[in-house]
């Protein structure tokens, strides 16, 4: 049995008549990094806020460590929170932005001096111990901040994007350092960004967030491979799923998707689940790598026209035109492609997603 | 074209430099001039003389000026004193009073169908417009001639400035690290006191500034509300009158010792001037 850390039960809040969040459930597990996610304005600060007890919820509880803390201030919570930016205090040096939460403790002296040593080791802060935090670079800022707020050891480290406006190679490291200091300490962390990469690489769990709704909570893998709408779809992924609207079509024991002009043969959808939907208009999800792409006619392929090649180095983006949509596919293979050539079009089997166009809703995920 | 525009701009600072300091030249040498010089327009004084400032230091003697002319003069101590102890109090008040309410309105919500551009109130109206009122309030509680009474409505009538000098300051300020102070077990009150009050201390020491030096020189109400115990110094600058009209030298000489306090606290202080006067850049 998994201990929880942090329990969002219900949790309602409204500035006005805008509702942020919209009645969330969601629990985070001891030694977990959680990650919300969703585009900005979505409610996962707000949500991290009425956490830390920064604002007070309409309706719902917070748990924290199994004690309700609902109705305590921030500073009887036991949490951490890292901000995006302004995460230090610019006038205290390194060493006292670190030992401030424990001074306030009322630690011994010896015993702060230790912990912020230690601290500062770990996070390969020491040659900067006596340097004033206004004047580091914004890395190191964040990096001093997460320093100050482990350091106290909390139940839970509240992580507002911390590293958006890092640069993107440094972001790189410090996701990787994010992550090794997390497993290495053994902390608990929520964090929230609005970078699907980012919650992909270093998440054990992802909750994928959209107007003040948590639409799905999983693994990145789970996430990813099972979107369980349109907009978790959408927003996992990097190019973009492409998404067809078209007519379910059944015939001689095949799935089709009728596009009018092309038929799109749909390999390995299991029939049974779509009982309802056959003749009836959905929405088909694929990803750009589950499309195979040759310029031979293969078994089961529709054609198009190639009307942009991006090439990143280790892979290819070839946009290809159809007659009525647009395809995004992916191709490991460097393939000698030229604007405007005819190339051949195959959905790999099992990989196809099938929603629901009114409630955008995936139908193959259905009570299984 | 630009030799011109060198010239042109040296000019223009002379100009200004000449403006800003040949007042208080011509007041330095007129402190050292004897009698006969003082309506004279040479710079130099041809016959220097320390009478003017010993003067100041008389108390209540009768003092020959020149031949035939006498003059009863009083000490500019104990007005000094008054002058400091009413200025350096109202200021605090008013610095204290002005943080305190800008942070609230910076940090929450500002009060009532006015905010807070109703503290502006006082200064819209001319400054005489008070004094009536001012002074029969004041008499009826028994104010008039009191440290007190000046030190209320000094800092009563100055809060306004350091209120918006302070607000621009703290507004600049990011929550997020009352906040951060907060999550690490402070309360509200101590996160300002620990986090915000340490990084606007330019801005209170510069606001002061400002509010002692527009309280020093207050004439208006000092002259309506004070009688013996209670003058202040630009008052008292007015009582260097004999019987051979305005002594003018121990006028000059009196505006040159009272200088010298705002020049002390200027020397003191410069370092947060740069930082205050600049507005900000707090975060370093």
């Amino acid at each position: 049995m998994t201990e929880v850390s942090l329990r969002v039960e219900n949790l309602k809040k409204t500035f006005g008549k805008t509702i942020a969040v919209d009645d969330i459930t969601f629990e985070v597990r001891r030694g977990e990094l959680f990650s919300l996610l969703g585009p900005s304005g979505c409610g996962k600060t707000t949500t991290l806020r009425c956490i830390a007890g920064l604002e007070k919820p309409d309706k719902g509880r917070v748990i924290i460590g199994g004690r309700d803390v609902t109705d305590l201030p921030p500073q009887k919570r036991n949490v951490g929170l890292v901000f995006q930016e302004y995460a230090v205090f610019p006038h205290m040096t390194v060493y006292e932005n670190i030992a401030f939460g424990l001074r306030i403790k009322n630690l011994p002296k010896d015993e702060i001096h230790r912990r912020v040593l230690r601290m500062a080791e770990l996070l390969n802060l020491e040659e900067h111990l006596n340097i004033r935090a206004g004047k580091l670079t914004l890395a190191l800022m964040q990096r001093v901040a997460l320093a100050r707020s482990i350091v106290v050891e909390p139940e839970v480290l509240l992580l507002d994007e911390p590293l958006t406006l890092v640069d993107a190679k440094i972001k790189e490291t410090m996701r990787r350092e994010l992550r090794r200091y997390q497993k290495e300490l053994g902390i608990t962390i929520l964090h929230v960004t609005h970078d699907q990469l980012e919650a992909m690489m270093i998440s054990d769990r992802i909750g994928v967030m959209c107007q003040g709704k948590i639409l799905q909570i999983g693994t990145p893998i789970e996430i990813y491979d099972k979107p369980n709408s349109i907009f978790v779809a959408r927003f996992i992924g990097s190019p973009t799923m492409n998404l067809i609207e078209g007519r379910l079509e059944q015939w001689d024991g095949k799935l089709f998707l009728d596009l009018d002009s092309v038929r799109i043969l749909l390999y390995g959808i299991p029939s049974e689940k779509l009982g309802g939907y056959i003749g009836r208009d959905v929405v088909l999800g694929i990803r750009p790598e589950d499309i195979e792409i040759s310029t031979q006619p293969m078994e089961g392929s529709f054609s198009g026209k190639v009307s942009l090649i991006e090439s990143s180095g280790n892979k290819l983006e070839v946009i290809v035109e159809l007659d009525s949509v647009t395809l995004n596919v992916l191709s490991p293979l460097r393939m000698d492609l030229k604007v405007g050539q005819l190339v051949y079009l195959k959905m790999r089997p099992m990989k196809a997603h099938i929603f629901d166009k009114t409630t955008e809703k995936n139908i193959m995920l259905k009570e299984e | 074209m630009s030799m011109v525009s060198k010239i042109l701009r040296v000019a223009a600072l002379a100009i200004f430099m000449a403006w800003l300091i040949i007042p208080i030249t011509w007041t330095i040498s007129l402190s050292f001039k004897p009698y006969l010089e003082w309506r004279a327009a040479h710079f130099w004084p041809k016959d220097p003389t320390l009478l003017n400032y010993k003067i100041l230091f008389y108390y209540e003697r009768e003092i020959t000026i020149t031949t035939g002319g006498t003059a009863l003069t009083k000490p500019m101590i104990p007005p000094l004193i008054n002058t400091l102890i009413v200025v350096g109090v109202s200021t605090v008040i008013a610095v204290i009073i002005g943080f305190f309410t800008a942070y609230g309105a910076s940090r929450y919500n500002s009060p009532g169908p006015f905010g807070l551009y109703f503290t502006l109130l006082t200064r819209m109206v001319p400054p005489a417009t008070f004094v009536t009122p001012v002074l029969v309030y004041y008499r009826t509680i028994g104010f008039i001639d009191s440290h007190l009474g000046l030190i209320l409505l000094y800092a009563a009538a100055t809060v306004t400035y350091s209120i918006w000098i302070l607000k621009g300051f703290i507004d600049q300020i990011p929550r997020e690290w009352e906040e951060a102070a907060v999550l690490e077990g402070l309360s509200p009150l101590r996160a300002m006191v620990r986090v915000t009050l340490p990084l606007v201390k330019s801005a209170l020491v510069v606001s002061g500034l400002f509010i002692f030096l527009m309280n020093y020189s207050e004439f208006l109400f000092a002259l309506v509300l004070t009688t013996m115990k209670a003058v202040t110094l630009p008052v008292h600058l007015t009582t260097y009158v004999g019987a051979a009209g305005a002594l003018y030298g121990a006028q000059a000489a009196c505006g040159i010792i009272a200088s010298i306090p705002p020049l002390i606290i200027g020397y003191v202080i410069q370092r947060h001037l740069i930082t205050g006067l600049t507005f900000g850049m707090v975060r370093a």
